[in-house]
């Protein structure tokens, strides 16, 4: 489905409910400005989001229903029960329609006359004047027929009652009396009757009296013409549009004319022929709506819809559209004026004709309008589903949904313990299999669970990405920079807490590219680059995780500049100052207290560097890497993982204790021979693949009394921190777990060397160590 | 041209316009028994048909348009201009 429909009915379904609640409402305590605005305001946007899409009838409707909300709102009109009915009615139309387009992006065949009949009660109130559609030629219909049928031949006529008797047809007479001057107004009345469709018969009025050869006037129109046709109202009105005055329309049928012919109306005959007097033909503008001439008016204007999105162009076509859109507007009583026809306001026209214009009920009823009987959707009718249903959920009931999910899966876990001890302690095998049958059943239920829990936590990230246009913009304007900010991958996905936590960094890495990265233009000029700097804010996901790129085609960081810096500030030796590399050197910026800027601005240098964006987004448990050319350009990059809700932990144990490491900076477990490990300068180290990786004996380090198994090899943990290899010295590996990690709260919250608790299958809580803490305390420590 | 007077004969050819009018108007009045030749005529202004009207040329030639031949044929050739009913006065 066209992803604008898709919203629309999204949409249509709120402010449905909306104008229920509303109309219900304003029932009970009639005159409530407020409330009337408010189901205005909702009816309103209905019809200006239908006219995107082609449901003519929609439009209509809600068009009527809008007009008699106004009505109400401006105070012209008290809301009474049976208003409210007929509007609840069209909504509860409009619901089922929107049923329909749901499952088959159209409207309902039955739309059309369902509207009509709603319409028509809609409008009553309010005086009903769209209805009723004024036309320029009546179309009478006679039991007696005009005395100018004497114009015809009387044969003809005689054939032609026949036939019109024998099939119970019609057929349409029409006198058309030229007024005397119009060959001065370039009209040719015969050309006009030439161009009449399926002209039947024309008859010819001549003078009684032709004027003297030497008087004659061969300027003044003396003929008149009487002709028969087949063609429709709607053509006749067309082509007589500048002459609608000058004729007279009749529908016979065979019987009428025949009892002409036998002289039956003579004396019918008699005393209309005074009003039939050519030249004083009186057309009644026609109050009462011609239900055909509407349905021609609408025809015309539908095709001419169509022959303009097919052929929008020619100016030729376009005259000639113009001039039949003209014409069906004047039949429906809506006169337009035309003068530049251009593809865009004709088909705007013709749009606005066609939805003021109801279609008429019934194309030959001329009986006065009953009320037609509505078929009101009764408030139990089920009413079918209008778009995907959207629920807005407070986010603490996702939340809480997730933590009940987190339970599930430890309570779940708790089966694989109950199936061993059924097979350790009670010696029950089968029952041990029965139990890992049920688990295996659950396992599989509270991991889809676990996933489409998730999935609602899914954000897409132009949340995140929403604010940046307005503040480089705001940004660039004080720094009076000229600054382009691209946004690409903004409907990549990731989970709402991730989103959330990644906004503090944005901005920061946003200002600081603003900030130091992107120079002046005037700069920019003198070095060659256009104008005109860019900023991009690139997401893509890449696997489990979320990447985020923030780059510019600003300075770049200078490396050197960046040493000397960090040297003068005490954050690297002068043995580093010669020996770091350019790209290390570009990463000191993230050292705490490394701050380049010379000038501290108001936008970024407020104490915070680099060095808070690296903490929180490792916070998240992703990583950040800056890489930075001098002269064109800096680029960050953000790596955080997808969800944030489940972490995958190892556990592990140490002193009889267990505790758990995040899997993603785990690179290797492996066991050493004792003989193998080695001393360098205090510090135990092994050599795995010919590189030395220093050992960390995480039992002194945490404090805790254990000497290891001196006959045993040991189990050492290879995890990377920091873009370093370090081996934790452990007492034994167990398995990895999905835990949901809740952080350290209250009385634990001062123990920095764990990044959470998080409960187990069998009932223990598992410590999750913050390895750089632990590195930084077995610094200490050792 | 879509006129072309003769001595007894015109020619109409085409399309007649009423600017043509007031010329065929004057040779049909000015000519003792005129004829017309409708064979090429496409059309013929309303001011011509009644010009003919008035004056009954003989049509020597029948049109091959089929409107004129159809429908206006019939009332250049018909009973001496008078309907058999009448019901009302034209102007």
């Amino acid at each position: 489905m066209n992803p604008l429909l898709a919203q629309f009915l999204a949409e249509a379904a709120d402010l449905l409910t909306q104008v229920d609640e509303g109309l219900l409402q304003l029932e009970r305590t009639p005159g409530d400005p407020e409330m009337v605005n408010e189901v205005f305001r909702a009816a309103h946007t209905f019809k200006g989001s239908s006219g995107l899409f082609d449901f003519p009838e929609l439009t209509r409707l809600t068009h009527a229903a809008e007009d008699l909300l106004d009505a109400v709102r401006a105070g012209a009109l008290p809301l009474d029960s049976g208003m409210t009915d007929d509007l609840l009615a069209a909504f509860d139309l409009i619901r089922g329609w929107l049923a329909h387009v749901t499952s088959n992006e159209c409207l309902p065949a039955t739309a059309g006359a369902d509207a009509a009949a709603l319409i028509t009660r809609l409008r009553a109130p309010i005086g009903g004047e769209k209805v009723k559609v004024e036309t320029t030629v009546a179309v009478a219909r006679r039991d007696s027929a005009p005395a100018w049928l004497a114009y015809f031949d009387e044969e003809w006529l005689a054939e032609t009652a026949a036939w019109l008797r024998t099939t119970s047809a019609q057929m349409r007479f029409i006198r058309y009396v030229p007024d005397s001057g119009c060959f001065f107004r370039a009209e040719d009345p015969l050309h006009l009757i030439r161009q009449v469709p399926a002209l039947e018969r024309l008859g010819l009025i001549e003078p009684v009296e032709w004027p003297e050869a030497a008087d004659y006037d061969e300027y003044a129109c003396m003929v008149a013409f009487v002709f028969a046709a087949r063609a429709a109202v709607g053509e006749i009105d067309y082509l007589f549009r500048y002459v609608s005055d000058q004729i007279e329309v009749v529908d016979l049928d065979g019987d009428t004319i025949q009892r002409y012919l036998s002289g039956e109306a003579e004396a019918d005959a008699a005393a209309p022929s005074e009003a039939d007097e050519p030249g004083t033909v009186d057309t009644v503008r026609s109050s009462p709506s011609e239900p055909e001439l509407v349905a021609d008016a609408r025809a015309i204007l539908t095709a001419a819809l169509r022959s303009l999105a097919i052929n929008p162009t020619g100016h030729v076509h376009l005259v000639s559209v113009a001039n039949a859109i003209t014409a069906a507007a004047h039949a429906l009583g809506d006169p337009v004026e035309i003068r530049e026809p251009d593809v865009v306001a004709l088909t705007a026209t013709v749009t606005r004709l066609l939805g003021d214009t109801p279609p008429p009920e019934d194309a030959v009823s001329t009986a006065p309008i009953e009320p037609i009987p509505v078929d009101r959707g009764r408030a139990d009718d089920p009413g079918g589903q209008v778009g995907s249903r959207i629920l807005k959920v407070d986010q603490e009931k996702v939340d809480h949904l997730m933590e009940l999910v987190g339970e599930l899966n430890v309570a779940k876990n708790g089966l694989t313990f109950l199936a061993q001890a059924a097979e350790e302690e009670f010696g029950s095998r089968a029952l041990s299999r029965r139990i890992k049958d049920q688990y295996s059943g659950l396992h599989r239920i509270a991991e889809e669970l676990q996933a489409s829990v998730m999935d609602i936590r899914m954000l897409p990230l132009s949340v995140a990405f929403s604010r940046f246009p307005r503040l480089v913009r705001d940004l660039s304007r004080r720094l009076g920079k000229n600054i382009e900010l691209v946004l690409t991958g903004e409907d990549t996905m990731a989970d709402k807490d991730v989103i959330e936590a990644l906004g503090d960094p944005l901005v920061h890495l946003v200002r600081n590219s603003l900030d130091h990265g992107v120079e002046t233009v005037d700069e920019r000029l003198a070095t060659g680059k256009p104008g005109t700097a860019r900023i991009t804010l690139a997401a893509v996901a890449d696997g489990d995780a979320v990447v985020v790129e923030i780059s510019d085609d600003g300075r770049g960081v200078d490396p050197t500049r960046v040493r000397r810096k960090a040297y003068e500030k005490g954050l690297i030796s002068e043995e580093e100052l010669e020996t770091l590399s350019d790209s290390d050197a570009v990463d000191l910026v993230f050292r705490p207290g490394f701050s380049t800027a010379e000038q501290i601005s108001d936008l970024s240098g407020r104490g915070v560097g680099m060095d808070a964006v690296r903490a929180s987004v490792e916070k998240l448990g992703g990583a950040v890497t800056m890489r930075s050319e001098l002269g064109s350009g800096t680029t960050v990059r953000l790596r955080l993982p997808l969800s944030m809700a489940v972490t995958q932990v190892m556990v592990f144990s140490v002193a009889g204790q267990r505790f758990g490491i995040p899997v993603d900076l785990v690179v290797e477990t492996v066991r050493v021979p004792a003989a193998e490990m080695s001393r360098v300068l205090h510090q135990d180290v092994v050599v795995l693949r010919g590189e030395v990786v220093p050992v960390l004996d995480l039992a002194r380090a945490l404090d805790m009394p254990w000497t290891p198994d001196q006959t045993q090899d040991r189990a050492i943990l290879i995890v990377g921190v920091n873009g370093q290899r370090v081996g934790l010295l452990v007492e034994q590996f167990h398995r990895e777990v999905d835990v949901i990690l809740k952080p350290m709260e209250g009385l634990l919250a001062y123990a920095n060397e764990f990044s959470g608790t998080a409960l187990l299958g069998d009932g223990l809580v598992l410590l999750v160590l913050n390895m750089k803490e632990v590195l930084g305390l077995a610094a200490r420590v050792g | 041209m879509p006129l072309e007077l003769g001595d007894t004969t015109a020619t109409l050819t085409g399309v007649v316009t009423v600017d043509e009018v007031e010329e065929l108007a004057a040779w049909l009045q000015a000519t003792a028994k005129p004829r017309v030749n409708l064979r090429k005529c496409n059309h013929l202004h309303t001011g011509a048909l009644q010009a003919m009207l008035r004056f009954r040329p003989k049509v020597s030639a029948a049109p091959t348009d089929a409107f004129l031949a159809g429908q206006v044929l019939p009332l250049l050739e018909g009973s001496g201009g008078e309907p058999t009913r009448q019901g009302s006065e034209p102007p």
